[in-house]
């Protein structure tokens, strides 16, 4: 041991001078020191503890070099004065609590953030809801912070961190240890309305290092049966007596006392043994008690919690304010206040009383207005603590006016993207107690898959008895994927929606006519099948609603018989011995003529046919009936003789002797016989179908995208932003069409002041008179460049008379061409003149008469229309 | 009608009928079948006889189940001798020489009926036919048109010919008939377009709300009838019927005719009211315990009757569970039965199968008669609480009853005051007012008054004791009655299942004994 400690020793020093060089890679190192054994871990840190060396570092992937401190606003890097504050009264309270209290630890008040500027916790509580209905609840906001970020341990298991980031933070990185975890989810459970408080405390080893290996996986647990209570109806006046018992009851009695004896000593052992392997793999913990954990109190009262309840916010697990795992508190706080607590931990949390309101057991750090609950017995408390109080800490004087400022956290936001991925990069893995569960984002694994739970047999999880594997999204609907590892059962369960409405479908193997129970939602259907059981020999069908009242058809089949030809299977049927229907009751027919059952016994020709019972008998009525091919002694073919059908009836009738009847009845069943044979042909062929599209679908495994996935689903994606574009071009063209002509002549006069009338009088006149110069500006810039292309042409033909004898051709092409454009533009130009002189005035009239009916106008000028 | 009367008619006899169910019966094996056997009459589904000559309708009462029966081109007058097919779907008469529509009040099922080409000229006598949904009566000589308010009864009727009548010749007949029956569907074998039943609907919208109104009055009343009916019926049911108003009291001075004359004396007027008053205070008080009593022993009733049927169903389902292992056991042995060869195993198993069904006979009589003990137990203290309940009902009665005879004597012996003082006066004649001679009569003597005083009591009590009389005697009859209904239906019901299962015994004994004697005689 001495051995292994110094090389343990010389391993960290190593590593430490490692770490010092490659302070790069903390990532890998850290993995290393989880992978460690636990003891060794503990031997580590013991040491460090005793040689004092300061540990620079922090067991963490997100240093603070990792964050980029710079672009966090304002309220991360500096205090306000309230805050400012805030923390000398918690340096004060914190002394003097040193003071009275020397052998408790140091209060976690007042730790550094990520700019390293010291924040109380209190205000670190960001109190948000969310956006999400699905964490309005504290069940799943609980699930979704444990899945949401991964867990890191303390760098020391007995301290409280020296710092405390914000819950955004956290958010971004994804990462944090067991105080980060409480705060977010401290924050969410208030905004959402719930009584919550991060909780200062000693845990579990299990608690602290997310260890779930001896707990039951949640999802293995078979919910308890409801066991209905019968209600048993008084007895009725006229209620028959019971016949006599005659058995012996004391015979009885004795029986049942041994049955139950021995069954309890089998589960005694079976415990034991249970017990025995359990106790072996959790071995005690030496630090047990002194391991700091955070974690969320509710308290009962509002959003109708009705009893308060821890919250273990790494696995996201409830527990009773009385359970094992938590070991002791030492303060507990929310976005308001923090109490401290008074109380003797010695019995773990059993015997902590959650009434905050009584100084006695909390100590609080500021006087609170509203304290959260107040106890019947406060006065008396009050009466007789008042000078404890005093002396203890006389702070109330100073800080009656104070309460909490307002968080500095910015608000914590969660986009969709992340809500949905959850995890860490979407996946996340937990172990159990002989179960590993484990978690995808829905569209990472392009099967769909999203849960996938593996039960073992053994703890040591080498034996696998069945897996679990949840699909979500799948086009085949498949929902659930059930796979026994030991009898070789897969069940696959199927949401509603399903080509063929199956619903379950279990077997050992996907190849035909072998063992297998098919399920179908048959309300889908038309034939109205619910079930379909197979075995090598048999197929077994249970239906529904059906019009024909047929309830269940079971079909024996004999062994193949081999052809001389090579067929495949499908053109072979096997051959059907034996076909059994049953029927619903028919209410509009007599029982007497209503078939309860019917067998084709197809080898023998023979088909028996049983009755429904009437409602007030013992017996239903039989028949029985059996054909000869042969003929008859003389050769002539035999049509129907009384001994073909032998029947027995509740009530003999007339007409049921005559052999006509039995003749007409004979032959319906052989029709029917037909019929039945087809349909048992008929379910093998959809069978062979399931499985193929079965198989195809397991290829295939394509993923439907909902059409509410608007980042997903292309077509909608496409849909929006066009209609996002055209919202945009909309926007522009309303914009445009309110350009406001009065605007400029508005500004000019003061503003927020009512126009008098000489004012609009004067704002119209200008406004005409302005637009009136535009008109002419207009003119007499069209005039203008008319004039000057006049002029230019005038020139170039002056040019062209003059030097006409000397150009070349080329130059007088160019001229030419330069005259008919030139002519071109100075027409244009003279069209655009005459046009705007004939516009210009009932432009003039337009505007004239658009500002009459302006409506900031329309009251002044109304009086000289 | 077009036809001239001189063929000879022929007489419908049993050779004539069988000749026709002869020719017109199955075809192939189930023909040959059925010839072997020969053809009841009664299960004939459809008959024709058309083109027969027949005078009058005969000797079809054997066909009890005919649904389908053709007489058309005959020469019947008169429509008889067909009450008895009840079952009748389709019957047609049509091309005879039918005068009236008779004999045709038991055919309930008829859907059918064509009476085309006939004499007939009123519709009427078809009230039985609620079904009815196809109507010919086509040429014949119906010339009223009231006669189509006559078939607005037929709920069901889509299709209706009156062609050839002289309603037909009208010039609104088509209108008037389809505003008339607006169910209709098909008239005189053409559809009745939308646009048809538009036109028809304006044009008499009038006359037919006035009829819709008539006929939701006389409906109202029939219902209210009807609600009164059942109310009393139910009084009946409590025996405490007509006393929920002054009717015992206005009987009693119904008959009484010293005590009208009496009411005419000063005073007795507002005696007699309050009286009245009084009397029937008390006639509530019966009327309302009586109802409550009802309810009472009907709740008794229905409990018992609950009781019983739950102890049957129990026993029965034990009985079913025996039963279906027994039958699965005789199953197997029968086939084992069939396939041994051997004589001494088979002698053995026959033997064990024969004590496994007297097994089965033994529990399932156990059973049985378990069930009968408790049952008789069960209806004894059923009959002694309703007798009690019975009892008690009748004593309250008669306390009130007798409440009601005190009201009358404390009556009697004031009117008796007031005759006598009122005779003082009138032998003083001081009487003031006058007295109407009749009444005057009575005064002559005071046995005279005091005679009639007495006889209008007389009669008072007599009515008071009848009609208690009547509530006992009817109450008692009927507990009685109930009891020994009890008694007999759970007598019928054991005779019952013992019949049942001795049946079946005897049915798997011959299955037994049946294989036995093949056996000897292989």
């Amino acid at each position: 041991m001495e051995v292994l400690k110094e090389k343990v020793e010389e391993e960290e020093e190593a590593e430490r001078a490692e770490r010092a060089e490659k302070m790069m890679r903390p990532l890998e190192v850290q993995k290393e020191d989880t992978t460690r054994t636990q003891e060794m871990l503990r031997d580590l840190e013991r040491k460090l503890s005793e040689i004092e060396v300061s540990i620079p570092e922090k067991p963490s992937t997100f240093t603070k070099d990792a964050i980029d401190t710079s672009k966090l606003p304002l309220s991360y890097q500096s205090n306000t004065p309230k805050e400012e504050h805030l923390l000398q009264v918690a340096d004060n309270f914190s002394r003097q609590y040193s003071h009275l209290c020397p052998d408790r630890v140091p209060l976690f008040l007042y730790p550094v953030n990520e700019c390293k500027v010291p924040k109380f916790v209190s205000t670190t509580i960001r109190p948000t809801l969310m956006p999400y209905p699905e964490l309005y609840n504290w069940d799943t906001c609980a699930q979704f912070v444990s899945d949401f970020l991964s867990a890191v341990p303390l760098p020391d298991p007995l301290k409280p961190p020296s710092y405390l980031y914000s819950p955004t933070v956290v958010l971004k990185y994804q990462e944090g240890n067991c105080f980060d975890f409480s705060t977010l989810l401290c924050s969410m459970l208030l905004g959402a309305g719930y009584d919550a408080y991060c909780v200062y405390g000693y845990g579990s080893q299990d608690l602290c290092h997310m260890d779930l290996t001896r707990e039951v996986c949640p999802l293995t647990v078979k919910p308890k049966e409801m066991v209905k209570e019968e209600e048993k109806a008084p007895p009725k006046k006229y209620a028959v007596k019971p016949p006599r018992d005659l058995t012996s009851r004391f015979e009885w009695e004795q029986e049942i006392k041994r049955q139950e004896a021995v069954k309890a000593e089998e589960e005694r052992r079976l415990k034991q043994g249970e017990r025995l392997a359990e106790q072996e793999s959790a071995k005690t913990d030496p630090l047990h008690g002194l391991r700091v954990h955070s974690w969320v109190l509710v308290l009962s009262g509002k959003r109708e919690v009705p009893e308060s309840f821890f919250i273990d916010p790494f696995t996201a697990r409830s527990y009773s304010t009385q359970d094992d795992h938590f070991l002791g508190i030492e303060s507990l706080w929310n976005h308001k206040n923090y109490w401290i607590n008074m109380q003797d931990c010695w019995n773990c949390c059993k015997d902590l009383v959650f009434d905050l309101g009584d100084p006695v057991r909390w100590e609080y750090l500021l006087l609170e207005t509203d304290k959260p609950l107040l106890s019947l017995t406060e006065e008396e408390d009050d009466g007789t603590n008042d000078d404890d109080d005093a002396e203890n800490l006389g702070k109330e004087d100073e800080d009656k006016s104070f309460d909490m400022p307002c968080s500095w956290v910015e608000q914590i936001e969660i986009s969709p993207e992340a809500f949905e991925t959850r995890c860490p990069n979407g996946k996340k893995v937990m172990q159990y107690k002989r179960a590993r569960l484990e978690k995808w984002a829905p569209h990472l694994d392009n099967s769909g898959l999203v849960r996938r739970l593996t039960t073992y047999e053994d703890l040591e999880c080498t034996k696998t008895l069945e897996i679990k594997e949840w699909f979500q999204n799948r086009e085949d609907m498949l929902e659930l994927k059930h796979i026994n590892k030991v009898t070789g059962l897969n069940i696959d369960y199927f949401k509603p929606g399903h080509p063929q409405a199956l619903r379950a479908h279990s077997y050992t193997s996907m190849q035909p006519e072998m063992d297998r129970v098919m399920e179908f939602y048959e309300t889908a259907r038309v034939d109205g099948l619910i079930k379909r059981e197979e075995t090598p020999r048999t197929m077994t069908e249970h239906y529904q609603g059906r019009p024909d009242l047929l309830s269940y058809r079971h079909v024996n089949f004999g062994p193949r018989i081999k052809k001389l030809a090579l067929n495949s299977a499908e053109s072979n049927p096997r051959p059907v011995v034996k076909i059994t229907e049953r029927f619903f009751r028919n209410p509009v027919k007599p029982a007497d003529e209503d078939v309860a059952e019917r067998v084709f016994l197809i080898l023998d020709e023979r088909i028996q046919l049983r009755y429904h019972c009437r409602e007030d008998h013992l017996t239903a009525s039989k028949c029985e009936f059996l054909w000869r091919t042969e003929g008859d002694s003389k050769g002539n073919k035999i049509i129907m003789t009384p001994d073909m059908c032998l029947s027995f009836e509740v009530e003999p009738m007339e007409h049921t002797k005559k052999l006509l009847y039995q003749y007409e009845a004979m032959m319906k069943l052989k029709n029917e016989e037909k019929l039945a044979r087809h349909q048992a042909w008929e379910s093998e062929l959809e069978v062979l179908e399931i499985l193929k599209l079965r198989e195809e679908q397991e290829e295939a495994h394509v993923l439907t995208i909902s059409i509410y996935d608007t980042k997903r689903n292309e077509k909608s994606k496409e849909y929006r932003e066009a209609m996002e574009r055209v919202m945009h071009e909309e926007h522009l063209w309303q914009a445009e069409a309110q350009l406001d002509y009065l605007a400029p002549f508005l500004a000019q006069l003061p503003p927020g002041e009512k126009l008098t009338r000489w004012q609009a009088v004067r704002l119209k006149d200008e406004c005409l008179s302005d637009f009136k110069q535009r008109l002419i500006d207009k003119a007499n810039l069209i005039q203008a460049r008319f004039e000057k292309e006049t002029q230019e042409l005038q020139q170039q033909q002056q040019w062209y008379q003059e030097n006409q004898v000397t150009l070349t051709p080329e130059d007088e092409d160019l001229y030419l061409s330069y005259c008919s454009q030139a002519m071109f533009r100075i027409r244009v130009l003279e069209q655009r003149l005459n046009r705007h002189k004939e516009l210009a005035p009932l432009k003039y009239r337009a505007l004239e008469e658009k500002l009459y009916k302006d409506p900031r106008l329309v009251e002044l000028l109304q009086v000289f229309v | 009608m077009n036809r001239l009367c001189d063929v000879e008619p022929r007489v419908m006899d049993d050779e004539m009928l069988k000749l026709a169910v002869g020719e017109q019966g199955l075809r192939d094996e189930a023909g040959q079948l059925a010839k072997q056997e020969g053809i009841l009459f009664k299960d004939v589904l459809s008959l024709q006889l058309d083109f027969q000559n027949i005078l009058r309708i005969d000797s079809l009462w054997q066909f009890e189940n005919l649904r389908k029966l053709q007489l058309d081109n005959n020469i019947i007058e008169k429509i008889e001798g067909l009450e008895n097919l009840t079952h009748l779907v389709w019957l047609d008469l049509s091309f005879n020489n039918i005068e009236a529509i008779e004999g045709l009040d038991t055919l309930v099922n008829l859907e059918d009926l064509s009476l085309f080409n006939n004499r007939i000229s009123k519709i009427n006598s078809l009230d039985a036919l609620v079904k009815l949904q196809v109507l010919s009566l086509g040429n014949n000589q119906i010339d009223n048109m009231m006669n189509i308010i006559y078939l607005r009864r037929f709920k069901d009727l889509r299709t209706l010919s009156l062609s050839g009548n002289p309603v037909a010749e009208a010039e609104d007949y088509r209108t008037l008939i389809c505003a008339y029956l607006p169910d209709l569907v098909y008239l005189d074998f053409q559809r009745i377009d939308d646009h048809m039943k538009e036109l028809a609907e304006m044009k008499h919208r009038c006359s037919v709300d006035e009829l819709k109104h008539q006929e939701s009055l006389t409906r109202a009343q029939l219902q209210d009838e009807q609600a009164r009916w059942e109310g009393l019926e139910g009084h009946k049911a409590a025996f405490v019927e007509h006393l929920n108003g002054p009717f015992l009291f206005d009987s009693m001075y119904a008959e009484d005719v010293e005590g009208s004359q009496l009411s005419h004396l000063p005073g007795v007027g507002e005696l007699v009211q309050t009286y009245k008053d009084k009397f029937v205070i008390i006639c509530l008080n019966i009327f309302e315990f009586g109802l409550k009593q009802q309810e009472k022993r009907k709740a008794e009733l229905d409990t018992f009757m609950g009781c019983v049927q739950e102890a049957v169903q129990e026993k029965q389902e034990q009985g079913k569970h025996k039963m279906a292992k027994f039958e699965e056991k005789h199953l197997l042995s029968l086939s084992s039965l069939r396939d041994e060869s051997e004589l001494t195993n088979f002698e053995i198993k026959m033997a064990e199968h024969s004590e496994d069904i007297t097994e089965l006979v033994n529990v399932l009589m156990t059973l049985e008669m378990q069930l009968v003990e408790q049952l008789e137990e069960t209806i004894n203290m059923f009959e002694r609480n309703i007798i009690d309940l019975v009892g008690l009902f009748v004593e309250s009665v008669q306390s009130l009853m007798a409440q009601c005879r005190d009201l009358e004597n404390h009556h009697h012996e004031k009117l008796l005051e007031i005759a006598i003082s009122t005779r003082e006066k009138i032998l003083k004649c001081e009487l003031e007012e006058d007295l109407p001679d009749a009444v005057r009569l009575l005064f002559v003597d005071k046995d005279t008054i005091v005679n009639a005083v007495g006889a209008s009591h007389d009669i008072h009590l007599l009515k008071i004791d009848n009609r208690e009389d009547e509530l006992v005697t009817r109450v008692n009859s009927w507990c009685a009655h109930l009891v020994d209904k009890i008694r007999k239906d759970e007598i019928m019901r054991n005779r019952r299942r013992v019949k049942e299962i001795n049946q079946y015994v005897d049915h798997v004994k011959s299955e037994l004994d049946s294989l036995e004697y093949s056996d000897l005689l292989d």
